[in-house]
């Protein structure tokens, strides 16, 4: 009994930055291994972006039964895991052995590895003044869309039913303009998805995804597209968008062009979806400095020691990351990747 | 004085005459190639021009540019020192030295080598004060060469003292010949000094001579005096020679450019000898490199100016093409170029020979775009993607004014890509109680300035044909537009009877002083941002201004004016990639912003669009800012943010 709980006393300790899927997934399995852990999450809540998501592709999975089932474990190892709330890393030393880690309500914690879960940020669609987002009333972001789905109210803004919905791939994607020349890799599926659950709320309704490249790598997704087509009747249109402006009843026209057709055409539509993409989070710089780690700079996300046997490693010494920190990722993968994130830590401090 | 030599000859003077003979020729030659590939109206002019009265400015231009350098003066004293030094210095050596000869060997006249070493070929018999006024100004205009030669070697080594952080990276043909111009007057120093206790001298000359008489009594000086005039004539022989291979070129080619400019002829196609002239004319002094927004922001000395026109005079094409597609256009290095190389048309014209068998043209699309889009009947969603077709109330034409609209308002391609300067434009013209009509509200035909700017001036004219069609349909004596590229084509390109072109700008100022609107002024801070389009290529810099400090508080920047800086977003750049913009984008904002205020307005949508992708700083246009600022309370709220 007594050398139990000297055992339990002499168990190391992980600090986890960021509260979203991938930081609960490798507190959960690190606690399972027996580690205690400091789960920093610098909002009130736990969950992330996930927390913000509807349904999930590829099987229109509820986003909260999901996240719901994270929380509930995170509650009842809380012997283990404890979650400190809004706040975020203010430095860190090292010491003999581990470091210690100041957090900004000045908490101190003795870690001996850390894990950096601090996810991605979306694209910010309003640097692309010319897709109109937050200058025109009735263009929104695929987050907006999902908020819509969650609360019931997929209407214009005046109200009215779409009748013609237009989703616009790769916004902030693949796109050398605004320094992001790289693929976010789950903005197809998702304008699929939710091209889908347009028509599966109004039947009626004419969705347009106008995109570059459809890319459906993961298991499942082709028969998305499919279904899409075959089923729902969606249109799927090669070509970039070049404008957009206001009509006088307060419509969207967009210019684009056809590209398989090479015709440029121009569409009205009640709703038009920028999918935006996924970009390094606004602290990476920030982290990168504190603890003395590498930032790609090819797509500003952090790099890891190499992309094979070493994907969860840093070049500090017992820095870890997990999840869309090391780039886009989809939830499957973001999970996957923080039980791999894990059980390098685990084999670093049992070594 | 009298001459010591019955023959007036000396072998030493073979080299020098060898090198003489060599660039009169090289002159006459290389001026009949030049003569030659002119059109034939270029060649009236040249010969006009010298009969008539403006070849009085044009001598003075000379003056003032090839031996003075009253331009690089402007920019640096100690670097227009340097310069002027070793140019009317030299120059004033020869007229001395000319009138020295009518003066003392009129028989000699007809020997060009006599002038030149003239100390050696005459000796002092008596001391007059004509005499002495001469051994003063040849010494005294000797040490000015001699002081600027050496100021010359210290730039090498200290170029900041000469207010320039780069200098240009010398391959060997401009070395040699740089190097044999260092030593011609040293050497001619030397030579003189050693004969001054024959020829006689100035205070110089007579002055080291005498210190080199003292050395008389441990070898003999006089051994020494034909060697130095040896190498004297084998150093002017050497510059000579490489003359039409060097730098120095320029020379001999730049009094030719001011004459040809002054003369009213230009650059208009790449093998036209007044392009080669200004290539030749370029004297790689390297001022146009600290300008050079790719050299400075971006890393990409190899796109400079000097190197592009290096590129061409020595028959790379293919790295002048580059450096050409690489070229933002912003004129900055024309402006810095002393010499006024017009270096951007040189590269405009480059782009142009190559575009026009590059690509093909195709316009249909212009006869397209007033018709229903094709879409319609070839398409499965027919009915959806039709073009829709202006009509008088999607054309912007207010209820209150039937008839002719007042204003055509051209927003421009970039303008649909910013669109709040587009709003904030409407909502001016609704405030202002304007009739006008917006002639691409529904996209209309590009204004042909970006062809153009990429060399192809065909495709470019079919647009400009196009659209003065349908501007001078709308019967608006006003034309408004907000991109300065498009300003530029329509101002000076077009010809628009009877319609005045006016950037939003100038047509906002004119509102403001109507009182036709009204604004409030803000307690933000702001500077502003001189599109080239607009201030350097258009000169317009006071009306921004004048509106701005109406509606905030403005503050300058060290880069107003002629001196602004570029936003490395140029659609003259087609071939330089969004990293290096970006890099000029960010280091531009940096020094504009240096001093930081709460926006930074410009008057161009692309200039807007490449600081806004920055994000350090809030930008706006300057139409956006005066939309918010209008007071009209008949007006709906400002849009939403």
């Amino acid at each position: 009994m007594l050398l139990e709980k000297y055992m339990e006393m002499m168990k190391e300790t992980v600090v986890i930055i960021g509260g979203g899927p991938a930081g609960m997934e490798a507190a959960l399995s690190l606690a399972g291994r027996g580690y205690k852990v400091h789960l920093v999450e610098k909002t009130n809540a736990l969950g992330g972006h996930l927390a913000r998501w509807d349904r999930l592709f590829p099987q229109q999975d509820p986003a909260q039964e999901i996240l719901n089932e994270l929380v509930n474990r995170i509650r009842e190892a809380d012997d283990r895991i404890e979650v400190v709330y809004n706040a975020e890393l203010q430095y860190i030393k090292r010491r003999m052995r581990g470091m210690e880690v100041l957090l900004s309500n000045q908490t101190l914690l003795q870690a001996d590895a850390v894990l950096v879960a601090c996810g991605f940020d979306l694209f910010r669609a309003e640097r692309k003044e010319e897709y109109g987002y937050g200058i025109y009333e009735n263009v929104l972001t695929s987050a907006d869309l999902e908020r819509k789905f969650k609360e019931h109210k997929v209407v214009c803004t005046d109200g009215r039913t779409p009748e013609k919905v237009a989703f616009v791939h790769c916004v902030g994607s693949r796109d050398e303009k605004v320094d992001h020349t790289y693929c976010s890799k789950v903005c197809c599926v998702t304008a699929v998805k939710q091209a889908c659950e347009i028509k599966e709320l109004y039947p009626e309704a004419e969705v347009f995804n106008l995109y570059m490249d459809l890319r459906m790598f993961d298991r499942y997704f082709e028969q998305m597209y499919h279904r899409a087509q075959s089923h729902y009747g969606v249109h799927f249109v090669r070509g970039r968008l070049s404008e957009v402006a206001e009509t006088v009843d307060g419509k969207i026209l967009i210019k684009t062009e056809d590209t398989l057709l090479g015709r440029p055409m121009k569409l009205t539509v009640d709703m038009l979806v920028l999918m935006v993409g996924m970009q390094a989070c606004a602290q990476t710089a920030e982290l990168a400095e504190k603890l003395d780690l590498k930032v790609s700079a090819s797509d500003h996300f952090f790099e890891t020691k190499d992309l094979f046997l070493r994907g969860n490693h840093t070049h500090a010494k017992g820095v870890f990351l997990a999840g869309a920190c090391t780039g886009p990722k989809s939830l499957p993968d973001t999970l996957q990747d923080a039980r791999s994130a894990a059980e390098s830590i685990h084999r670093y401090l049992t070594d | 004085m009298h001459e010591r030599f019955a023959n007036a000859y000396d072998p030493f003077v073979i080299p020098y005459m060898i090198g003489f003979v060599f660039v009169i020729a090289y002159l006459i030659v290389a001026l009949c190639f030049v003569v030659k590939s002119l059109p034939m109206s270029d060649r009236k002019k040249m010969l006009k021009h010298l009969f008539s009265y403006k070849i009085f400015i044009t001598v003075k231009d000379i003056f003032a540019d090839c031996l003075l350098h009253v331009k690089i003066w402007k920019k640096n004293k100690l670097l227009g020192y340097m310069h002027s030094s070793i140019a009317f210095g030299w120059f004033m050596l020869i007229v001395v030295g000319h009138i020295e000869i009518f003066f003392y060997a009129p028989h000699r006249v007809n020997l060009p080598y006599y002038p030149i070493f003239f100390r050696y070929f005459m000796m002092e018999t008596e001391t007059t004060v004509g005499g002495s006024v001469f051994f003063f100004l040849m010494d005294f205009f000797l040490l000015m060469v001699l002081s600027g030669i050496a100021l010359a070697m210290i730039k090498r080594i200290r170029r900041r003292l000469f207010g320039m952080k780069r200098t240009t990276r010398l391959k060997w043909n401009d070395q040699l010949g740089m190097y044999a111009l260092w030593c011609i007057f040293p050497l001619r120093f030397l030579a003189e000094s050693f004969t001054s206790h024959i020829s006689g001298g100035g205070f110089l000359t007579r002055g080291f001579g005498m210190i080199f008489d003292w050395f008389n009594q441990f070898m003999n000086n006089d051994a020494l005096i034909r060697p130095t005039w040896w190498a004297y004539s084998i150093a002017l022989m050497v510059f000579f020679l490489t003359l039409p291979w060097s730098r120095f070129t320029h020379i001999l080619s730049e009094a030719l450019l001011i004459y040809m400019r002054n003369a009213g002829i230009r650059e208009t196609s790449k093998n036209n000898g007044y392009a080669s002239v200004e290539i030749y004319s370029c004297s790689r002094c390297g001022l146009c490199l600290d300008p050079c927004q790719m050299v400075s922001g971006a890393s990409l000395r190899q796109m400079a100016s000097v190197e592009f026109t290096r590129n061409i005079r020595w028959g790379q094409t293919t790295q002048a093409l580059e450096a050409a597609s690489y070229c933002l256009m912003c004129n900055r290095c024309v402006q810095a170029c002393p010499v006024g190389v017009n270096s951007v048309q040189l590269k405009l014209n480059l782009k142009g020979a190559d575009v026009s068998y590059r690509y093909p043209h195709r316009y249909d699309y212009v006869e397209s775009e007033a018709a229903p889009s094709p879409l319609a009947t070839t398409s499965a969603w027919a009915d959806i993607l039709q073009g829709e077709a202006v009509t008088a109330e999607t054309a912007g034409v207010s209820a209150a004014g039937a008839g002719k609209p007042e204003v055509v308002y051209f927003a421009g391609c970039m303008s649909h890509l910013t669109p709040r300067i587009e709003q904030s434009m409407v909502r001016i013209f609704e405030a202002a109680g304007v009739r006008y009509t917006f002639l691409d509200e529904d996209g209309g035909i590009c204004c042909g300035r970006p062809l153009m700017l990429a060399g192809d001036r065909t495709g470019g004219e079919q647009l400009v044909v196009k659209n003065t069609e349908a501007i001078l349909a709308t019967g608006a004596q006003i034309l408004v537009c907000s991109c300065p590229i498009c300003y530029k084509i329509f101002k000076d390109t077009y010809k628009l009877e009877g319609v005045r072109v006016l950037h939003h700008t100038e047509y906002l100022l004119q509102l403001l002083e109507a009182g036709r609107i009204t604004v409030r002024k803000s307690a933000e801070t702001g500077v502003f941002h001189d599109p080239c389009e607009l201030g350097r290529h258009s000169g317009i810099y006071r009306q921004p201004r004048d509106i701005l400090y109406r509606v905030l508080n403005l503050h300058t920047t060290p880069y107003e004016g002629k001196d602004a800086l570029c936003c490395g977003h140029s659609i003259a750049a087609e071939g330089m990639p969004y990293k290096k913009r970006r890099m000029i984008a960010k280091d531009a904002l940096r020094k504009m912003t240096e001093n930081p205020v709460d926006v930074l307005v410009t008057a161009c949508p692309s200039c807007k669009r490449a600081f806004a992708e920055i994000g350090t700083t809030r930008i706006k246009d300057i139409a956006e800012i005066v939309s918010e600022q209008l007071v009209c309370p008949h007006l709906a709220a400002q849009p939403k943010k």
